[in-house]
C-alpha cells in the first residue's frame, strides 16, 4: 500500500517538475522583448575571447553608450560557440566566426540574412571581404594571412617555401594545425601543392601529409598551443596565422615570420546574425561599427586584427605583423569554402584514419 | 512502519537522479537505436567493426589499465602507512595527499608540460648529471597521459585504502604473528584480503576516471586519440551527436563491464567481503 502511494507521489512530483520546466520559458522571452526605454539593450555577442581588455575598452564600450546597449560576451573557440548556436539553446545575437565556421553555420541555417543598406561602411572595405560567403551573409572584418613562422637558432636554414616544412631538419620539430581548425584544409592544400599538383589533389595531399605525419610532435588545434610549444621548444617551425607571430616572437625574440614563395592563405574572420536575434537592427548597427575606419585602425595599431577597411594608412612599423595593403591581401590564396564544407568530413575521416593512427 | 516512512528521506536524492542522471542516460541510449526515423544497430556494427575505432578503445582500455594498476602500487604501501599512524599525522597526510585534488586539472596537466617537456625540469636535470645525451621524449605520448592520470587518480585509491584499513583490527595481526606468521605473511594473508573492498572501489574509481579523462589526454596526449577526445571531436568539432551518442552508450557499457569484472574478482579474492 505504501509502496504504491510512494510510487504515485514520486510521479505526480516528476510531471509537476517538468511542466514546471515548459512553463518557465515564456515570461523570459516577454521580459526580454519588452525592454523599457530608460533602460539599456542587452547585446550577446558569441567570439573568441582573445584581446578582451582591447575589445572590451575601444570596440564595445563605445558602442554601449552611442547605442544604451549592454554587450554581453560568450566566449569559446568556434566550435564549441557554433554548436551552442546549432543546438539551439543560447540568446547569442551576433556570432564571430572563421570563415571555414561560418559556413557550416550557413548550411545548417543558423544565421539571419543581413540587410546590406544597413552596413554603409561595407563600401570602405575590401572586394574580398565584402561578401566571403554570399550576400546574404556577414562581411569578414579582418583577414589574416597563414604563413610559417620558425626559430633560427634551432632550423639554420632558412624557411622559404611549404616545401621546407617537409625538410629532415625540420622533422621532429614540427606542428601543423589538426585538419578540425581553420587552417586544417589550408595545410591540406598546401600539402597537395608541395607534391606538385596545380589543382587541389585529395590522394596526392594525404600521401605528402602522411611523409609529414613522421616529423609532427604535435596538431595543434588551439593558437595558444602552437605558442606554447615554440616557446618550451617542443617545436621549432610551423604553419601558424601572422597575427599570433607578436606572441610567438614576446617568448622566442630571433623567431621569424615568413610569407611562403608560392603564397599565404587567407584566414578571413567573419561577423553573422544569430538566427532569431531580437536585435537584428542593433546587431547590423554593431557590424557597421565593426568596418568603421575608427575601430579597424585601432585594431590594427594595436596588432589585434588586422584592417580591412581601405581607408586605414598604417606606417611601416605599425603595418609589421599585421596583414596589411592591398596588394599583400591580393597575393593571398583563398580557399572555396564551400568546396571545403562538402568535403570536410570525409576529410577529417580520412585524416584520421590515415594520419594521426 | 517506522523503517518505511525512513524511505521518503531517499525521495529528493532519487528524484534528482532520476531527473537529472537517469531520465538522461536512458534517453541518450535509446537515441543510438533509432536514426533517421528507424531502428537500427548500425551505428554500433559500423564502430566494432572498424579496425580503426577498435585501435582507440584498445589504447584507451590500455592507458586506464597501466594507470589502474600503478596506482594500486604506489596507494596501497602508502595508505597502509597512513593507516598506522595516529590521528594528528594521519590528518596531516591525509590532507597532502588530497591536495592534488583541490586543483584543477588543467593547471596540473599543465605543470607536467614544464616538468617533462624537452626543456622541462627532468629532462635537463637528467642531460646535467649525464645520464643522457638526448632529450627523452615523454611529453605528447601515451606515457605522458598515463603519468598525468596517476598524479591525478592516486589520490582516490589512497583514500578509499584509507578508509578500509583503518577498520581492521590490529588485533588480527598481532594474532596472526602470534601463531607464527612472519611480519610480510601477516601483511599478506590478513592484511590484504581485507583491504579488498577498498581495493576494489579504489580501482574501479580510478579505471573508470581514466577511461573517461578528457583535458589530461587533450593536453598530454599527443598524435593518438582516446575514447573522450574521439567522442569530443564527434560531438562539437563535426556536429554528429548521433555518432557521439553511440560512443558514450559504449563507454557506458564499457564502465558497467569493468565494475562486473572487479566485483567478480573481489568474490574471489575475499568471498566474505
Amino acid at each position: 500500500m505504501k509502496k504504491w502511494l510512494t510510487g504515485v507521489l514520486s510521479f505526480s512530483m516528476i510531471s509537476m517538475a517538468l511542466a514546471g520546466c515548459g512553463s518557465s520559458e515564456q515570461p523570459k522571452d516577454n521580459a526580454a522583448g519588452g525592454a523599457a526605454k530608460g533602460e539599456p539593450q542587452k547585446l550577446v555577442i558569441s567570439t573568441w575571447g582573445f584581446s578582451e581588455d582591447f575589445f572590451r575598452k575601444e570596440v564595445y564600450e563605445p558602442f554601449e553608450k552611442e547605442h544604451n546597449v549592454k554587450i554581453v560576451l560568450e566566449i569559446g573557440n568556434n566550435a564549441e560557440r557554433l554548436n551552442k548556436i546549432r543546438q539551439g539553446s543560447s540568446d547569442v545575437d551576433l556570432i564571430y566566426l572563421s570563415d571555414y565556421y561560418a559556413q557550416q553555420g550557413i548550411e545548417s541555417g543558423a544565421f539571419e540574412k543581413i540587410d546590406r543598406s544597413r552596413i554603409p561602411n561595407l563600401s570602405e572595405i575590401y572586394d574580398i571581404a565584402k561578401a566571403p560567403l554570399g550576400e546574404d551573409y556577414g562581411p569578414a572584418y579582418t583577414i589574416g594571412q597563414f604563413g610559417i613562422a620558425y626559430n633560427p637558432n634551432v632550423i639554420k636554414t632558412e624557411i622559404k617555401s611549404w616545401k621546407d616544412l617537409w625538410s629532415p631538419e625540420v622533422a621532429g620539430k614540427l606542428t601543423l594545425p589538426n585538419i578540425t581548425s581553420t587552417t586544417g584544409p589550408m595545410i591540406l592544400d598546401a600539402a597537395s601543392q608541395v607534391a606538385g599538383s596545380k589543382e587541389f589533389n585529395e590522394d596526392q595531399a594525404f600521401a605528402k601529409m602522411k611523409e609529414a605525419n613522421k616529423g609532427v610532435v604535435k596538431y595543434y588545434d588551439k593558437t595558444s598551443e602552437y605558442v606554447n610549444m615554440f616557446s618550451q621548444e617542443e617545436i621549432a617551425a610551423g604553419p601558424i596565422m601572422e597575427m599570433y607571430f607578436k606572441d610567438i616572437q614576446a617568448a622566442v625574440p630571433e623567431a621569424k615570420f615568413v610569407t611562403p614563395e608560392e603564397g599565404g592563405y587567407a584566414v578571413m574572420n567573419t561577423v553573422n546574425i544569430v538566427k532569431g536575434s531580437k536585435n537584428k537592427e542593433l546587431a547590423e548597427d554593431f557590424i557597421n561599427w565593426q568596418l568603421s575606419k575608427g575601430v579597424q585602425e585601432k585594431t590594427a595599431k594595436a596588432k589585434v586584427d588586422s584592417p580591412v577597411n581601405t581607408g586605414v594608412k598604417l606606417t611601416d612599423e605599425e603595418a609589421k605583423g599585421v596583414t596589411y595593403g592591398e596588394e599583400t591581401i591580393k597575393k593571398l590564396h583563398k580557399l572555396d569554402m564551400k568546396f571545403v564544407n562538402e568535403h570536410s568530413k570525409a576529410w577529417i575521416d580520412r585524416w584520421n584514419r590515415e594520419i594521426t593512427q | 512502519m517506522k523503517k518505511k516512512g525512513l524511505y521518503l528521506l531517499l525521495l529528493p536524492g532519487v528524484l534528482f537522479l532520476t531527473l537529472f542522471m537517469i531520465i538522461p542516460i536512458v534517453m541518450t541510449i535509446a537515441s543510438t537505436f533509432f536514426h533517421e526515423g528507424s531502428f537500427t544497430v548500425e551505428g554500433y556494427l559500423k564502430f566494432l567493426t572498424d579496425p580503426y575505432f577498435i585501435k582507440i578503445l584498445l589504447t584507451t582500455l590500455q592507458v586506464s589499465l597501466v594507470t589502474t594498476i600503478v596506482c594500486i602500487l604506489l596507494g596501497f604501501p602508502a595508505a597502509y602507512y597512513i593507516s598506522k599512524l595516529g590521528a594528528r599525522k594521519k590528518g596531516i597526510l591525509l590532507a597532502l595527499a588530497i591536495f592534488p585534488l583541490l586543483t584543477s586539472s588543467v593547471v596540473r596537466s599543465f605543470s607536467w608540460m614544464i616538468i617533462l617537456g624537452k626543456k622541462g625540469l627532468l629532462n635537463s636535470s637528467l642531460i646535467s648529471i649525464g645520464l643522457i645525451e638526448k632529450p627523452l621524449e615523454i611529453l605528447y605520448t601515451p606515457t605522458a597521459m598515463m603519468i598525468g592520470l596517476i598524479h591525478l587518480f592516486l589520490p582516490l585509491i589512497i583514500i578509499t585504502l584509507v578508509g578500509v584499513m583503518e577498520n581492521i583490527d590490529p588485533d588480527l595481526i598481532k594474532a596472526a604473528e602470534s601463531l607464527g606468521a612472519s611480519k610480510f605473511t601477516a601483511f599478506r594473508k590478513v592484511i590484504v584480503p581485507l583491504s579488498v573492498p577498498g581495493l576494489i572501489i579504489g580501482s574501479i574509481l580510478v579505471f573508470v576516471g581514466s577511461l573517461t579523462a578528457y583535458t589530461t589526454p587533450a593536453l598530454l596526449g599527443g598524435k593518438q586519440r582516446v575514447i573522450s577526445t574521439f567522442l569530443y571531436q564527434n560531438a562539437i568539432t563535426l556536429n554528429d551527436w548521433y555518432m557521439a551518442s553511440v560512443i558514450a552508450t559504449i563507454m557506458i557499457v564499457i564502465t558497467f563491464v569493468v565494475i562486473f569484472l572487479m566485483n567478480k574478482l573481489a568474490t574471489k579474492l575475499n568471498p566474505k567481503g
